[in-house]
């Protein structure tokens, strides 16, 4: 009892000390992905997201290379994590699971890579220094920049005089080496363009012209229910884009105010929360597109 | 009022507003499942995965008020 | 859209991206890992059909076992019967046998009893008959005369018969 007092008090002295020795002196959260090589279209997050595809290349290269009859190591791993998605998946709709599975099972692995590999030291604040004036838009469109005053710092500062980045000029930013590409609207816009496109695919392809039956429900005052279900379809894009985002972005965001608040322990909590929020989002993307092509090959004239 | 003060209003506003009815909507959605689950624990696996699909559709209004609230923070409209 | 970093032709790499992705995960994992459940399954089930055949295949032979063993059984008892009929057959023949053959030496015995009796008798018979003879011929030396043995000779026929009656 007296050691986890001891340990508790020893936790709040360090959360205590952190903040008066190390006053995070801004942040900086950036809505869009930075162009790492000027002028070309290659941005930090796509420099990420080929670090996740040789991860999982690499993954399955080790798990599935070498096919054991009896799995061991990470053979066994992946074989019980695809078991796993694949039972998850028929347990929803079982017509479409092994036919879907590909597409939905990599949509789950890129986006756990993505969502985890935000949440690596380093990601977001190590980087390559640019003056701010240089870039095409400026630092109050895309920024959200929150000061602390810098005067009660104790030891010798490694910012230089009115810098916010340990190695550059005064007034420069940072582009960041690596982004998570959960975090950037295109990844997360290209995942749901290819959720609904696909769920479109596999229902026209099912019912074929009979589809779009639903959406011209000429059934006298019924009728605007047809543009209720293409409003929901439509719908689908942006929830689909901004729930990821939002919920990776919002984790960083969050983490970093945190660390801006009190930099030692009191994040912690929220990096755990963050890993949860990391599967959960990427676990609610597969589901919810494997629910909608449940829904949407469903024959609806069978219903009226 | 200045408008850059303005817009920081607007983009607390909307996302704090859109939170409220997800954020009620998400509880009584938890609450059932697990009452679900405390009647029947036999059916918890199809139950958690519905359970993240109404959560899923819940959260997506208050993702729409995530998405204004940007426009309005980053200036787009 | 732009303020949001949207852009086309990201989202376009970021399309093609994924697919490049998901064929190769495709063909790496799902794919080889697809194939080795599906083997192992059809393993496991191979091997739970091969255990319900060797099952079956035990009870078989038990049964047939059982059934060769009932039928050994049987057997012994059949011959063990006929064994005894035989063997109480062939005492029945030996009691017989035995029974004739003391039958045979009983009227042996008997047939040579009578020819001895017999024999004994003649031998008897002239015995007395000569002694008879020197008697009567010592007590008649005179009177007697060989017209009498004729006689004598008829009584002692006689007495023969009447003896042999």
């Amino acid at each position: 009892m007296a050691r986890n007092i001891g340990i508790a008090l020893a936790l709040l002295a360090l959360a205590v000390g952190s903040r008066i020795i190390y006053p995070m002196e801004s942040l900086a959260i950036e809505v869009r992905a930075d162009d790492l090589i000027p002028n070309t279209i290659f941005t930090n997050s796509m420099l990420v997201s080929l670090l996740v595809n040789l991860v999982l290349i690499g993954l399955a290269v080790v798990a599935a290379g070498n096919m054991q009859a009896v799995p061991r190591g990470w053979q066994n791993f992946m074989e019980w994590a695809i078991e796993g998605l694949y039972n998850l998946f028929k347990g929803i709709n079982a017509e479409y699971a092994q036919r879907a599975f590909p597409v939905i099972a990599t949509i789950f692995f890129l986006v756990i890579l993505s969502n985890w590999f935000g949440l690596l030291p380093g990601v977001g604040s190590i980087g390559i220094c640019h003056a701010a004036e240089h870039n095409e838009t400026s630092m109050s469109e895309i920024r959200l920049a929150v000061s602390a005053p810098v005067d009660n710092m104790l030891p010798p500062s490694p910012f230089a005089e009115g810098s916010k980045y340990i190695g550059c000029q005064a007034g420069e930013g940072i582009i960041p080496f690596f982004r998570a590409p959960s975090a950037d609207l295109n990844f997360t816009l290209a995942l749901a363009l290819i959720s609904v496109f696909y769920t479109l695919y596999l229902s026209i392809s099912k019912l074929g012209i009979g589809y779009f039956g639903k959406f011209f429900n000429l059934n006298g005052v019924m009728s605007f229910v047809g543009i209720l279900e293409f409003i929901s379809l439509l719908a689908r894009i942006p929830a689909f884009t901004f729930r990821l985002f939002g919920n990776i972005f919002a984790g960083e965001v969050l983490l970093i105010v945190m660390i801006f608040l009190v930099p030692m322990v009191v994040p912690l909590p929220f990096y755990f929360f963050e890993v949860f929020v990391g599967f959960i989002q990427a676990f609610v993307f597969a589901v919810l597109t494997m629910a909608f092509i449940a829904i949407e090959t469903q024959d609806h004239n069978e219903h009226h | 009022m200045e408008v850059e003060g303005l817009r920081l209003i607007a983009t607390a506003l909307a996302i704090g507003l859109a939170a409220i009815g997800p954020g009620i909507g998400i509880g009584i959605i938890v609450s059932g499942a697990l009452q679900a689950i405390g009647r029947n624990p036999e059916a918890q696996g199809t139950i958690v995965t519905n359970m993240f699909i109404g959560i899923a559709f819940a959260e997506a209004l208050a993702i729409f008020g995530l998405v204004i609230s940007f426009l309005i923070g980053f200036g787009v409209i | 859209m732009e303020a949001l970093g949207i852009n086309l032709p990201k989202l376009i790499y970021q399309i093609i991206n994924f697919g490049i992705m998901a064929y190769v995960l495709y063909r790496l994992l799902y794919k080889p890992v697809f194939t080795m459940l599906q083997e192992r399954a059809a393993r496991i089930e191979q091997s739970l059909k091969d255990a319900d055949q060797v099952k079956e295949q035990l009870a078989n032979a038990k049964r047939d076992y059982d059934a060769e063993i009932a039928k050994a059984r049987q057997e012994a008892a059949a011959i063990l019967m006929q064994a005894q009929e035989r063997v109480k057959a062939q005492e029945l023949e030996l009691i017989s046998q035995a029974q004739q053959e003391a039958e045979r030496i009983r009227s042996e015995a008997r047939a040579q009893a009578e020819q001895e009796r017999a024999l004994m008798f003649r031998d008897a018979q002239q015995q007395i008959a000569e002694m008879v003879t020197l008697t009567a011929e010592k007590v008649l030396q005179a009177e007697l005369k060989q017209s009498h043995s004729a006689l004598i000779e008829q009584s002692l026929v006689d007495l023969a018969k009447i003896r042999n009656n």
